[in-house]
């Protein structure tokens, strides 16, 4: 509470002058609002003139409306600045999406060796280019689909999939981490599971996020269970990990965008905290849920619910 | 290995590294390449090549990828060419404009390695 009426150093942060600030406008008008009560009363009772007091209240009304106007405009400077920051993250992402597919696509036509042939030693270095290439990739798209969500512009191809075929898919993405972490993981599928109707593509973003931050959240040699069942007229999808965990005092904020838990300082990891975001906004699209449980230094299970065919 | 003529693909797309590699590909795969770098230049190789296939960027020198699409489904001797959209502008409203506009299909460059896009290159030419 006293932090939010330090309004000079909240305005400092968020870089607005007074006038534009809606922390210390608030405030002010606050002020005025009282203090133009009492005038107001004072005056209609010192001077027991109907005219004078219509008049004073008038000019009260006057400021009060002039001081709304600043207000009003603060908030659509704020509101400017969140559109120009998706504008210029998509920007920059579609610029980015350009060179990194011509790298990716260059980097195809010399693993055809068509224009001569490639030495081993040659190619585990290609190799290397190539997976920097596709995680500055996945970086760039996950930004531009925060950005699509967020504008309403996204694209979905629904279909009718079974969620099985799509998970063993992931984990053979991602068999490199799962390899580098030396993470065991324990699929439990069930075998009659329905068909949920959604965009496969979506679906993979929610997956492929909770079974890679499982796995990067894990402790080297530790384990990852992953499980898809049926309850009730739902599929759930439960990824679960005995990792670093998020602390208490951050579960509220881990569906944030940009947000990242504090375990991740001490345990270096790869993120930029946007998946869990996409996630949940992607879920929400689909009538679906997300929820998770979690301890620091005991792991975390997070759980995804759908509507089943 | 067989001796049916060359299917001819038009490629317009401004990004030299990758219409190089677009060119590549195809011509490995056998086919008759075309390529432009804007859209007035495809125009005119569109008009000169009678091509078999379109791959189209959207955002070019000139004259955009709808307008040449416009052309396309204008044009008598073309319009029933295949066009398929190469681009990276993946918001809703782009998709269904270049649909409505006749586009075959949609592709998002940084989606699709070369592989992917050759193999919806075969399938749109069996059809």
């Amino acid at each position: 509470m006293l932090d939010d009426l330090n309004f000079i150093a909240r305005c400092k942060k968020y870089n607005l002058g007074l006038w534009q600030c809606p922390n210390f406008l608030f405030l002010a008008m606050g002020f005025l609002t009282i203090v133009a009560m009492f005038g107001t009363y004072l005056v209609s009772k010192w001077f027991d003139n109907e005219t004078v007091t219509i008049v004073s209240v008038s000019a009260v009304g006057m400021i009060i409306f002039t001081v709304g106007n600043f207000v009003v405009r603060g908030f659509e400077k704020v509101a400017e600045a969140n559109i120009m920051k998706s504008e210029f993250i998509s920007i920059i992402s579609h610029q980015l999406c350009t060179p990194l597919s011509a790298v990716r696509w260059n980097l195809e036509i010399l693993e055809t060796e068509a224009n001569g042939k490639i030495s081993e030693k040659q190619k585990i270095f290609l190799e290397n280019v190539k997976k920097s290439n596709d995680k500055m990739l996945k970086l760039v798209s996950d930004l531009l689909e925060v950005v699509r969500i967020d504008q309403g512009r996204s694209v979905f191809h629904m279909e009718n999939i079974n969620l099985v075929p799509l998970a063993e898919e992931i984990i053979d993405d991602l068999r490199h981490l799962i390899k580098l972490k030396d993470v065991e993981v324990i699929k439990k599928f069930d075998a009659n599971l329905p068909q949920i109707y959604i965009d496969p593509k979506k679906m993979k973003i929610i997956m492929e996020n909770l079974i890679s931050n499982a796995v990067k959240y894990s402790y080297d040699g530790g384990k990852v269970e992953i499980k898809l069942y049926p309850e009730k007229k739902k599929v759930l999808f439960v990824v679960r990990d005995w990792g670093v965990g998020i602390p208490r005092y951050q579960h509220g904020r881990i569906f944030e965008k940009f947000f990242r838990s504090d375990n991740k300082s001490r345990y270096r990891t790869e993120g930029v905290g946007l998946g869990l975001y996409l996630v949940k906004a992607i879920l929400k699209h689909f009538s679906g849920e997300v929820w998770f449980e979690s301890e620091a230094e005991k792991g975390s299970t997070f759980y995804v619910s759908l509507p089943a065919i | 290995m067989n001796n049916l003529p060359k299917k001819k693909i038009l490629i317009i797309e401004d990004d030299r590294s990758l219409q190089n590699a677009l060119v590549e590909i195809m011509g490995q795969a056998g086919y008759q390449v075309a390529s432009a770098f804007d859209g007035e230049e495809g125009i005119l190789k569109l008009a000169a090549g009678k091509p078999d296939l379109i791959l189209l960027d959207i955002i070019l020198p000139k004259k955009d990828g709808y307008e040449i699409l416009e052309t396309i489904k204008k044009g008598e001797a073309t319009k029933n060419i295949p066009v398929l959209i190469l681009t990276n502008l993946e918001e809703i409203d782009n998709v269904q404009k270049a649909l409505d506009l006749g586009a075959t299909t949609f592709m998002v460059k940084s989606d699709f390695s070369l592989k992917d896009v050759l193999e919806k290159v075969k399938e749109n030419l069996k059809q």
